[in-house]
């Protein structure tokens, strides 16, 4: 199984970036050339708050990676369906799989922040960086809930993936991610924070920019969210998965 | 004893119409919408024994694909008692599988490693898959290019090297040239030499009678016969008849 998925992972990756010259390293460089580009037009043409581009570099690029993980995870069996008919397997793999080359960009993107804060001095310490991994950890678990109940769906509603674009279009304005969260009144917090982009975002922000970590509790609430994303997207994919073969 | 079923029955909903989106499921929800259950599988037995090859025969609509896909954990039965006791390999659907937009390199590596290869035996195994498939000349060349005869050779060489205890095959040596199909022949008669069990479809009653000592004849989701390869094969050519003929 894992062969498997090393090679779905693989596979996906290559045919991602077909056509391209250089399509491993352009899929690098993507994201760091989006990442020079806000830097630079938010230090030097539109000067604004320190740390405003950052905050803006960081938000975008995690909220991308939700909006692309998501949008592939979810048409992910549809789009493997030649695969499901051809051997028993655990069909959750190609969930999986699907919501890991987006993980990759993000990566790149989170090495790049990095590099930029070392320049500027202010690399994070061991703790702040951990804290940022358990928090796209949970970023990456909350996709994969999701997507494991969206996959099983779409075989059954074919406009779903249309449904979902609008969702994280209107999503991305949601989240404090061009906004500090501060413009809005403290009653309407809570409510940004039930967009699960939202608090993955304040959190990362929080440790590699800021260099404060959350309240024990917003960890907490942060891990609970996490556990009941992946347990709904189980408990659906659990009870409508076995059909899908007969859906595509 | 590696498979046993008992009393299996499939049915499939047909509704009178088709809603799979939001959208057409929204604007017609006024409208009430009747459905036809259509059994495609009432009552199927089967037991297959380890190292035997048992055939399986049946006009079109007659529930055999339904039944590969139930026994290969493709689909799940609505009733009945299912044991399968065994690693089963099928290859079923030829002509689609692939990703068009691979070569044939990735493709074995992904087809082998999802039929149970690990993937270093898959690495290994890659040129002889190839090889078997006569496709070695075209290994970097993407699948969307490969006429489908090429593909479906390469179906049967990745299938003929992932099995492990039972192949499942939906009408064997239905493709390639006579040189191919030969190879095919050669291949199951050394799987079998070989101890593996497999189930084999056809609508071909010379390849029943020719590979299957015992076979079972399917009609109308029903098993209306049980017997050798050559009992089903005469019986089925009537069944075929008697269809036409009416």
């Amino acid at each position: 199984m894992a062969g498997a998925l090393w090679t779905l992972v693989r596979t996906d990756f290559k045919v991602r970036y077909h056509g391209t010259a250089m399509g491993f390293v352009w899929a690098m460089l993507k994201p760091l050339a989006m990442f020079i580009v806000l830097m630079s037009v938010f230090t030097f043409v539109f000067p604004s708050k320190p740390d405003y581009a950052l905050n803006l570099v960081l938000g975008l690029f995690l909220y991308d990676y939700f909006q692309e993980a998501t949008k592939t995870g979810l048409v992910s069996l549809h789009s493997k369906g030649y695969l499901i008919g051809r051997s028993r397997f655990p069909r959750w793999i190609l969930v999986v799989a699907s919501t890991a080359n987006p993980l990759v960009v993000v990566a790149t993107a989170s090495a790049a922040i990095l590099a930029c804060l070392a320049f500027a001095g202010r690399m994070p310490a061991p703790l702040p960086l951990a804290l940022y991994l358990l928090y796209v950890l949970c970023f990456s678990l909350i996709v994969v809930g999701f997507s494991l109940a969206s996959s099983v769906l779409f075989v059954r509603y074919r406009d779903l993936n249309q449904v979902w674009e609008v969702v994280v279009q209107a999503g991305l304005f949601v989240a404090p991610i061009i906004y500090p969260i501060d413009v809005l009144p403290e009653r309407f917090h809570r409510l940004v924070y039930l967009w699960p982009p939202s608090s993955v975002i304040e959190f990362s922000r929080s440790v590699l920019i800021e260099g404060v970590p959350p309240s024990l509790r917003a960890h907490l609430l942060l891990g609970a969210a996490t556990a009941a994303s992946l347990a709904a997207g189980i408990l659906i994919y659990r009870r409508l998965g076995p059909s899908v073969p007969e859906h595509l | 004893m590696l498979i046993e079923a008992h009393s299996l029955r499939k049915s499939f909903l047909i509704p009178s119409e088709q809603r799979r989106t939001i959208r057409e499921h929204v604007l017609g929800a006024l409208r009430r919408r009747s459905f036809e259950r259509i059994h495609v599988l009432d009552g199927v037995d089967l037991e297959l024994r380890a190292g035997e090859t048992l055939g399986i025969m049946g006009r079109n609509g007659s529930g055999k694909t339904t039944l590969l896909k139930i026994l290969c954990g493709i689909y799940r039965p609505d009733s009945g008692d299912l044991r399968v006791r065994a690693s089963i390999t099928p290859l079923l659907e030829l002509g689609i599988g692939w990703n068009p937009d691979l070569d044939a390199v990735d493709n074995v590596l992904l087809m082998g490693t999802i039929m149970g290869m690990s993937l270093a035996e898959a690495r290994r195994a890659v040129g002889e898959i190839l090889d078997f498939a006569q496709v070695e000349r075209f290994a970097n060349l993407e699948l969307k290019h490969y006429s489908s005869g090429m593909a479906a050779r390469l179906a049967y060489a990745v299938a003929f090297r992932a099995v492990r205890e039972v192949l499942v095959i939906d009408e064997i040596f239905a493709v390639g040239d006579v040189g191919f199909k030969a190879r095919c022949e050669a291949r199951y008669l050394e799987l079998a030499a070989a101890g593996h069990t497999t189930l084999l479809v056809s609508h071909d009653p010379r390849t029943i009678e020719s590979f299957c000592p015992r076979a079972l004849l399917l009609d109308a989701g029903h098993v209306v016969l049980e017997g050798s390869g050559a009992e089903v094969a005469e019986a089925y050519v009537e069944l075929a008849r008697r269809a036409s003929a009416a």
